[in-house]
């Protein structure tokens, strides 16, 4: 019964779910109803795109304004040289529906910012961040907690990478880091040396966090960071909480708008 | 190679232009391209690996593309080692693939081992994970070691004179008290983040940089979103790599272990 409306192929496809008690044919089903919007498909995007499609999630959204370019390829595994000089969107979409037809791809060739960000992220359950810029950090993190969506947090700089996942109502990325560093503080990520495996460990970790907002599996990394250090090989987890004093999602917010947002943003802090 | 492709890592100062030069003349051994294979296969080769041999007897199974994002579905049906090159060589076309459509036996592991720099397991038997650890301590190879159920895994990283696998599990489970990935099932993400690891290690041994997880094991739950890394010492008693080992020779590997890798006494 329960089973019923999922296909004959679907039953063989996802034979791995179904086996496990936290998924089964009711998550299964509650995934390939789900719909998450990955913005950034580099780096991180990257693999949050290929598991999340590999596991069934029915709309995938894939936002980036970006070209592939011969450097992406040291790690943005999505892409290959097929899809050089050409949007990262169509390239990623393209690799999506091959890989599983189930999954419906919204390619949406666009820079997310403070026109769009609210216009695009409330046709999504959830939402994951895979940007590489402070601005559009607070950006995401503001727009998701004004539409109470969930944002599914990671980001990579050298060889350190962190993790954690913003419930509405229980902290937000301000609260975790309530200025931006100063202007110039942190290299340009142009100019910051990667190495190809962060970002899979943490996109990965991304794509699972999602996959249990979607499917309420297990306990989430909600107040809680996970910083890991490739060089040392270490994983470490800080707790952090939800700040009243915080202008998004605090007792006495003064965000209340993502025109706010970009007033307290700055137009000009460092990239990273 | 040209030098635009891997700029990000050149910059790197863990990895620098001789550490990319390192990586472009090196070769990996990864021991199944299923679930952990996938990302391993596809991270070494984006890093700049020079040539990595793919060794698996499998096809392609729709019941594997929950998990293994090396394949798209028209590959169901082709041998996995086959649909693997063809996906790294859209990465890389200068990568050199040696597409190996067999198993991994007594006989033929030390001939492996021999060939390449390093061996990542990507395998789900455990009889085959003690021979490649077995293999490794006994030809002085480094092994990444890698497991994955449900919603995790493990990883170490077995270099010679260190602890081994056998110095953490003396044998393996008893085939009747684990449960197969077909029966307990499996998460996509959590082949992803254990195959990411072992990758990591693969590119830290060849370069010879940073921690490894020799003498530590990685410890990963993604359903608590829990991972730990612990210590572990060398067992001055390991069936393997102690001076009182029982496993000594791989032509008498099957006198010495049974068909599931348990030490005969």
């Amino acid at each position: 019964m329960a089973e019923a409306s999922l296909t004959a192929e679907q039953r063989q496809r996802y034979a791995r779910h179904l086996a496990l008690a936290e998924i089964g044919p009711a998550g299964q089903r509650r995934l390939l109803r789900s719909s998450v919007l990955i913005v950034g498909v580099g780096a991180l995007g990257s693999p949050v795109a290929l598991y999340l499609a590999a596991a069934g999630v029915g709309t995938i959204g894939l936002a980036d304004h970006d070209h592939v370019r011969l450097s992406n390829l040291q790690r943005q595994v999505i892409h290959s040289m097929a899809g050089l000089n050409r949007s990262k969107v169509d390239g990623a979409a393209r690799t999506v529906g091959a890989l599983n037809p189930d999954v419906k791809v919204d390619a949406i060739e666009a820079t997310v910012d403070e026109h769009n960000a609210m216009e695009l992220l409330q046709r999504y359950d959830v939402i994951v961040d895979g940007t590489d810029t402070f601005h559009a950090r607070y950006l995401l993190s503001d727009a998701a907690y004004l539409l109470r969506k969930p944002l599914v947090h990671g980001s990579i700089f050298r060889i350190e990478g962190q993790v954690t996942v913003f419930v509405p109502g229980r902290g937000c990325y301000r609260c975790l880091y309530p200025e931006p560093p100063p202007a110039g503080a942190i290299e340009e990520s142009e100019q910051a040396g990667v190495l190809a495996t962060l970002p899979g460990i943490i996109g990965t970790i991304q794509a699972a966090e999602t996959i249990k907002q979607i499917t309420r599996a297990g306990d989430p990394l909600v107040n809680r960071v996970l910083l890991h250090d490739t060089m040392a090989m270490t994983f470490r987890e800080v707790r952090y909480r939800r700040n009243p004093a915080c202008p998004t999602c605090g007792d006495r917010p003064s965000i209340t708008s993502l025109a706010d947002s970009h007033a307290v943003v700055g137009a000009d802090e460092g990239r990273r | 190679m040209t030098a635009e492709r891997h700029h990000r890592q050149r910059i790197l100062a863990e990895v620098g232009e001789e550490g990319q030069r390192r990586l472009a003349r090196a070769s990996v051994a990864i021991v199944g391209v299923g679930g952990l294979g996938s990302p391993v296969a596809l991270y070494l080769a984006a890093a700049g690996v020079g040539r990595l041999g793919l060794i698996d007897d499998q096809r392609v199974e729709a019941s594997n593309l929950n998990r293994q994002v090396a394949y798209e579905e028209c590959d169901i049906g082709r041998a996995k080692v086959e649909a693997a090159a063809g996906r790294l060589l859209l990465l890389d076309p200068a990568l050199r693939v040696d597409a190996r459509q067999e198993n991994v036996r007594a006989s033929n592991v030390a001939e492996l081992f021999s060939e390449y720099d390093l061996v990542v397991d990507g395998t789900d038997a455990f009889e085959t994970k003690f021979l490649l650890n077995d293999a490794a301590v006994l030809v002085g190879k480094p092994l990444v070691y890698g497991a994955v159920l449900q919603w995790g895994g493990q990883v170490t990283t077995i270099v010679p004179g260190g602890p081994c696998l056998r110095c953490l599990f003396s044998e393996p489970p008893d085939p009747d008290s684990v449960l197969t990935c077909e029966q307990a099932g499996i998460i996509g993400a959590a082949t992803g983040v254990v195959g990411s690891v072992q990758a990591e290690e693969a590119l830290k041994v060849l370069l010879g940089v940073g921690m490894l997880l020799s003498g530590r094991i990685f410890q990963h739950d993604g359903l608590r979103g829990e991972t730990r890394v612990t210590v572990f010492p060398k067992d001055p008693d390991c069936p393997a790599c102690s001076p009182r080992a029982r496993i000594t020779d791989l032509q008498r590997y099957a006198e010495q272990v049974s068909p599931r890798g348990h030490v005969l006494t």
